[in-house]
């Protein structure tokens, strides 16, 4: 049974009660459908609602549950459960059971029926199931269509689906008669309050009073900053609420550092930011060292205004816009690498990617592709994979771009002597790793030459391992074969083997011959002659008899470099096979490529004391956490059902077709073209993204519910022209700035609401999507923490950057929340209890619960008894000895920034002078873990609802 | 009554609303989700799909993977091939060698003869209410994928672990526990938090980890004490909080959001003491500890008894940090070590649960992420030094179940002659999870989440629920 609508009664709301039922009575009553045939009742009133509510999940395409509701035959013969409804009998059809939402599947799924729509599906049922016309008994419904062509869908999806099509401007309508006057002046000036008023007054509601300026600065405050205000702005404002002192008031907290850090956090909840890869195997460091260069950067780009699409941009491209940008700023690529490695499985890596840019930019759920044609958006396997080559076609270097010098000092000194001690020895290494893999290479240069008759790619996937031991490198055999492809049979060395390679092993003795013979023809200067002496000695008539020759020349080539023995035949052997460059020959970089397993561990380890060097960070250079394009961008091939050993068709690297899917340019990875496409003022889906993603942090709710998904699945906005005008306006007058965003919206009238719920408003819209009030919210772990921090009196300004600090720490209240190191692998328990956004994919808006874990860090968390402590001390301080009165004043101004009423004043001295009562002399006198009466009050009021809520 | 019902209730409301009609409010916890409102991030007990047979789950993760060979799945033709190449070749991790015959004797066990090997005595005598399922498989030889696997019906990409699933789609009885606990001694298993994450759920949902190598509460349950105060002194504090909010309610009120709040402060209240309680093992009888085991096994097994009295949902209990089970070498000395440790303790905790009359609504599920080579494995750079171990065996391996509608005495499919390969009614780790889930009255394929644009699943779109399992 639904419960009964209980908080009506409890504002007193009889009469919206009434006037309800009187609303239900017009749009239900039997007035409209008097007259009317049931069939026409069906067609008017019943099909589409099954169109609307019912058919996207059962109908033709997909029918949930083997149950179909597009014909009068399938609502009958019903689905897995039985019989969908049962012609007349309202009890024992379940379709009624579930849209009433009283069954174990209340339908649809996520959105209930209007309760009007529910009376018009009784009455279907009641009535018989009358169906007309397509799907009636006896004209089948629509036949199943095939899978619908995905260039008919993609055209149909940009003609219908509102985030596909352009956003327009819209004039903003005028303000509603009905209003009262004031408010009729005020929100005359904003767009955005008239597009509201428009949708407040088509309800038959007013907007809520303007809130009480103590509330709206503290919102302010919290909205723009992260931070508490500070009592005597607060004291301030209330004593002159007039708009400019409002609009100075804004201007000041936008220009703020504070308000930078404060949305970067948000930010890097879009961007999945953590300070950890995820799941290192054991003895792996998974610390990011530098992803905090990412995190420093994006508060300096906010800082600076940085415009939006400029700002995408080089999150995305940094190294490859002209002209370039400085250095530093190449840390914004962090914006793609400071994700999840995935334990080296490159492709969830780049579905990572992927997700990012299109979900997180955009709201479309590209990713759903890896594995199919997207279900529901037009979104094919081919766009994802278009954007999987742009994604494969960059690397992260193994070093990564120094962007800024140490701070000089001992520390740097000392760095840079270690480092450069710890690098030698890396090469060190490194040269001897090359030494061996060169001289077994060389030793094993017949297995090579056979290797290269061998069909590729080879049955199990990889080289084979030789009597001895030896593996065979594939990087060599490459080499070798492409060597020989470019040699040609006409080469003084390696002629003969080109010809003869491909040759059964029964030919083989006459292509020998053949090639022998016509050397005699072509005279001494065609053919090396120590080769062909070799030869001649040995007469090889068989694959691996003459491999072994060419190696037995091969190693006296090697040997006799320098020596009396060495000529120029013998030199040009070693060219072809043993010099660096040669097929032979491991180059310095290749190392690690052909290390042995036990060379691999100690040349990770020594490189690993490197990176752990790297990573304190400390008097060490900073570093950008870049992505840059490989040598040679190449397309990627589907991957069918996502599996990476199931190759179809190569696409070509390209924007999605949704965005026109133009083509990259081959010689780059694409990167740039895909940033251009996503922060183009052509783009569709980027300026509404982030104006509905802003609107969502302000109002705590968007303008679209889901601001994570603008696609067809998503919701609708609940104000579309709002949505586009604004969304225009951010591009064309704003130019891109999040700062003219944020203004025009906390400036509006519609967010300076008071939060208190209305009774009538609350019957028509329980949910607030009209906006005719504020919505009352709980603090993020962020802000908690910080307000715990300024509370304390220890919260610095000035630190923060660099390397994170442990959030939970109660040494380290001096610096923002937002500077925390964040390990995704092992968050603490006490932020997810606030409910910080998972960094394992974009979060466009944090789930916000209230669970008793939250209590419990208020009533016992180390945190809150240090900020207690430091608050009472400080409090006390300032009252000096001026008694209760003045201490319990300066905690209330502290920790929530007003003086308390003279009734919580009483309250607060009342108790703080019973719990003295209790108190021992000893208990006052003890040592430093003493809590006292006072403290105890101080974290009572950090502990309150009010210190956690914003009204 | 129509108008009423007809009254536009939004979901969030509802949550509060009738919480604070039926008086489960404190569990109410209201959420803006990343989406719409289509989830209750709240752990207030919900209605399942359909009539459970199963109300809680107790998960013994014997992690490293246990031999089935040498404990639940005898196999005569090891012995009859021992030390000859066995006629079935699979690749598994590390090179592996000839038949290795079980270390351990095998014998029968109550009325339904279930053969249990001599490493578990004290679990033998519970044979008849155990179903062995003989023909479990998974997808890779390695510990990483084949934990996401079973823990997360997922072996790399991010999801939600099965008890995160469990405490969304059913809440949980007791609103003063978390309901859903993880216990380890000693540290992470191998993928650490992954293994209990709620991953794109709301965090509600993730499992509560506890490191059961400690023996103090408060060391235990985070924040479940205040690091100065005693409970009367703080009773007093709380008293001016509450009076503080209420003031503060009255003046913004009435206010859903604000009401779940206080409420919420009072469950953390009540919680405190009621933590406190349940995981202090201290509090129970010296013969019972005593049955248990005064060991870290001991104390898990009887916090895990504990807390599904106390109607925790979701138990996990795994044997130890890393990967105890991963017996590579010498598995005769280190099996006959791991069992002895646990051995004891899950039989007391079966006879309890069989005493307290729990085992009929509770589900016990033992076993590792995967089972070992029938063959032994070969020394190699990997540090192994004698032939003496197993290797990981995904292709087949057993686990057991109790209770909670599961057919007692039973033995459900079967590996080949050797125990390499599940060849009769195999059973994949998504079909245990289908059946788990339909045993607590779930439906695989309707226990969804809408995230990233479309309805995730804990079996994907795998999963059969094995009725031959169920009683």
């Amino acid at each position: 049974m639904f419960p009964l609508a209980l908080l009506p009664d409890r504002l007193g709301c009889k009469a919206s009660r009434r006037r309800l039922l009187i609303l239900l009575a017009l749009t239900l009553g039997p007035q409209a459908v008097r007259g009317a045939g049931a069939d026409d009742f069906f067609e008017s009133r019943v099909r589409p609602l099954l169109v609307a509510r019912c058919q996207e999940c059962h109908g033709a395409k997909v029918s949930e549950a083997g149950l179909r509701l597009d014909s009068r035959r399938g609502v009958l013969a019903g689905g897995r459960s039985g019989p969908a409804a049962i012609a007349g009998d309202i009890d024992r059809s379940r379709l009624i059971e579930a849209v009433r939402r009283v069954g174990e599947l209340p339908m649809p799924p996520d959105d209930p029926l209007d309760p009007a729509d529910v009376a018009v599906l009784k009455r279907w049922v009641a009535d018989g199931l009358a169906w007309s016309g397509p799907g009636s008994e006896g004209q089948e419904g629509p036949a199943p269509s095939p899978v619908a062509d995905p260039d008919m869908r993609l055209a149909e999806a940009l003609a219908t689906h509102w985030s596909f099509r352009p956003p327009q401007r819209h004039q903003p309508p005028a303000l509603p008669a009905s209003f009262p006057e004031d408010i009729r002046r005020a929100w005359s000036a904003s767009p955005v309050d008239r597009f509201v008023a428009a949708g407040i007054a088509a309800a038959g509601l007013t907007p809520a009073p303007a809130a009480p300026p103590e509330h709206l600065i503290r919102r302010l405050s919290f909205d723009l900053t992260g931070l508490p205000p500070a009592a005597a702005d607060v004291d301030a404002f209330a004593a002159d609420p007039s708009d400019a002192a409002y609009a100075s008031l804004v201007d000041r907290l936008l220009a703020s550092r504070e308000h930078a850090e404060h949305w970067a956090r948000t930010w890097l909840d879009l961007a999945r930011y953590a300070d950890t890869m995820g799941y290192a195997f054991d003895g792996q460091t998974s610390l990011y060292p530098f992803a905090w260069t990412y995190r420093d950067w994006v508060i300096g780009a906010l800082h600076k205004d940085l415009p939006y699409d400029r700002f995408v941009i080089l999150q995305i491209a940094a190294d490859l816009v002209t002209p370039p940008v400085p250095r530093a700023d190449l840390a914004a690529l962090g914006f793609l690498t400071v994700g999840r490695t995935f334990m080296g499985n490159e492709h969830d890596v780049f579905d990572d990617r992927i997700d990012l840019v299109t979900r997180g930019l955009m709201g479309l759920t590209v990713a759903c592709a890896r594995c199919h044609d997207h279900k529901y958006e037009p979104v094919g396997m081919a766009d994802y994979y278009a954007l999987h080559g742009i994604f494969a076609s960059c690397e992260i270097p193994e070093q990564l771009p120094v962007i800024g010098p140490p701070p000089p000092g001992p520390e740097a000194d000392t760095f840079a002597a270690t480092m450069a001690g710890l690098e030698q020895r890396e090469a060190e290494y490194g040269r001897t790793i090359h030494e061996r893999a060169t001289r077994e290479a060389i030793q094993h240069a017949a297995d090579y030459l056979l290797e290269t008759c061998r069909p590729l790619p080879r049955p199990d996937g990889r080289p084979p391992q030789l009597a001895d031991g030896y593996e065979i490198e594939q990087l060599l055999v490459d080499r070798l074969v492409r060597k020989l492809e470019g040699a040609g049979p006409d080469h003084p060395v390696l002629g003969l083997w080109v010809a003869v390679r491909g040759q059964s092993d029964e030919a083989f003795p006459t292509a020998v011959a053949a090639v022998t013979t016509a050397w005699q023809a072509a005279g001494e200067a065609a053919v090396n002659a120590a080769l062909r002496a070799e030869v001649r000695a040995a007469h090889p008539a068989a694959p691996r008899p003459l491999a072994e020759t060419f190696a037995r020349v091969i190693a006296r080539a090697h040997a006799a470099a320098g020596t009396a023995e060495d000529d120029a035949h013998l030199a040009a052997v070693r060219e072809t096979f043993t010099l660096p460059g040669a097929p032979l020959v491991v180059l310095p970089g290749e190392v690690a490529r052909v290390a042995r397993r036990e060379e691999e561990v100690e040349l990770r380890k020594r490189r690993r004391d490197i990176a752990a060097l790297q990573a304190k960070a400390s008097g060490g250079p900073l570093r950008a956490m870049v992505l840059r394009d490989v040598e040679q961008p190449h397309d990627s091939p589907i991957f069918l059902r996502g599996q990476s050993d199931r190759i179809g068709e190569v696409v070509p690297r390209r924007l999605p077709r949704l965005l026109g899917g133009e083509a990259v340019d081959r010689r780059s990875s694409g990167r740039l073209e895909l940033a251009r496409g996503i922060a183009s003022p052509a783009n569709p889906l980027t300026a509404r993204l982030i104006v509905n993603w802003a609107w969502t942090h302000h109002f705590g709710r968007g303008l679209v519910a889901t601001p994570g998904d603008l696609g067809l699945r998503g919701d609708p906005p609940s104000h579309p022209e709002l949505l586009d005008d604004l969304a225009r306006r951010f591009v064309e007058d704003g130019r891109w700035s999040l700062r003219w965003l944020h203004r025009e919206i906390v400036t509006s009238h519609a967010w300076r609401q008071a939060s208190r719920i209305r009774c009538e408003g609350h019957a028509v819209d329980p949910e607030n999507r009209l906006v005719a009030r504020a919505n009352r919210r709980r603090l993020d772990w962020e802000a908690w923490r910080d307000s715990l921090c300024a509370a304390a009196g220890t919260l610095d300004l000035a630190r923060g950057g660099g390397p994170g600090i442990d959030p939970v720490a109660t040494e380290r209240i001096d610096v923002r929340s937002l500077y925390a190191q964040l390990d995704r692998q092992d968050v603490p328990g006490i932020m997810r209890s606030f409910d910080i956004a998972n960094p394992d994919a974009a979060v466009h808006a944090r789930v916000r619960t209230i669970v008793p874990p939250q209590s419990l860090a208020s009533l016992n968390a180390p945190l809150v008894v240090e900020a207690a402590r430091r608050l009472a001390d400080r409090a006390a301080a300032a009252a000096g000895g001026d008694g209760d009165e003045a201490f319990v004043r300066s905690v209330w101004r502290a920790a929530l920034s007003r003086t308390p009423s003279a009734d919580e004043a009483a309250l607060a001295m009342v108790w703080l002078a019973d719990e003295r009562r209790g108190e021992s002399a000893a208990d006052a006198a003890a040592d430093g873990r003493h809590f006292g009466p006072r403290e105890r009050l101080a974290q009572a009021v950090l502990a309150t609802a009010e210190f956690e809520f914003l009204d | 009554m129509t108008a009423r019902a007809a009254t536009p209730v939004s979901r969030r409301e509802a949550l509060v609303r009738s919480g604070l009609g039926l008086g489960w409010l404190g569990a109410a916890s209201l959420l803006a989700d990343e989406g719409r409102s289509n989830v209750p991030a709240t752990l207030a007990p919900r209605p399942p799909h359909f009539t459970p047979r199963a109300r809680a789950v107790i998960h013994l993760f014997a992690n490293g993977g246990p031999s089935h060979v040498d404990t639940f799945d005898r196999k005569v033709a090891l012995d009859a091939y021992a030390g000859r190449e066995i006629p079935v070749s699979l690749k598994t991790e590390r090179r592996t060698g000839t038949a290795m015959p079980s270390p351990f004797a095998f014998r029968r066990h109550g009325e339904s003869g279930l053969e249990v090997s001599e490493l578990f005595p004290a679990l033998a005598r519970h044979a008849d209410r155990l179903c062995v399922v003989r023909s479990m498989h998974a997808d890779v030889p390695n510990h990483e994928p084949s934990l996401m696997l079973m823990n997360c019906g997922d072996p790399r990409l991010v999801r939600p672990s099965a008890g995160a699933w469990v405490t969304y789609g059913l809440g949980t009885e007791n609103q003063n526990l978390p309901g859903f606990v993880a216990m380890c001694p000693g540290g992470y298993p191998i993928k650490a938090t992954e293994n209990w994450r709620s991953a794109f759920l709301p965090g509600a949902f993730q499992g509560t980890y506890v490191d059961t190598r400690k023996r103090r509460v408060e060391d235990l349950v985070q924040h479940v004490n205040h690091p100065v105060l005693d409970r009367e002194t703080q009773r007093r504090q709380f008293g001016l909080i509450a009076g503080l909010d209420r003031r503060h309610l009255a003046d913004r009120g009435p206010d859903p959001l604000l009401e779940a709040r206080l409420a919420s402060l009072e469950l953390a209240w009540r919680m405190q003491a009621e933590a406190a309680d349940a995981f202090d093992v201290s509090r129970e009888p010296q013969h019972v500890l005593e049955r248990y085991g005064d060991d870290v096994q001991g104390r898990q097994m009887l916090i895990a008894r504990r807390l599904v009295e106390r109607g925790v949902r979701y138990v996990q209990v795994w044997h130890g940090e890393g990967q105890p089970w991963d017996s590579h070498e010498d598995i005769a000395k280190n099996h006959r070590k791991l069992a002895r440790e646990s051995d004891r303790a899950i039989g007391a905790l079966l006879d309890d649960l069989v005493g307290l009359g729990l085992l009929e609504t509770t589900l016990v599920l033992w076993g590792g992420e995967f089972g070992r080579t029938p063959t032994v494995e070969l020394p190699s750079d990997a540090g192994v030094k004698a032939p003496t171990g197993r290797d990981h065996n995904h292709y087949g391996f057993s686990v057991w179940l109790a209770g909670g509608g599961i057919k007692p005495g039973h033995v459900h499919g079967a590996t080949d002659e050797f125990g390499f390969r599940a060849v009769e009614n195999r059973m994949h780790v998504h079909d245990l999870q289908a059946t788990m889930l339909h045993l607590l009255g779930l439906d695989h394929e309707r226990l969804t989440y809408r995230h990233s644009g479309r309805d995730f699943r804990l079996t994907d779109v795998h999963g059969r629920v094995v009725s031959e399992i169920v009683a």
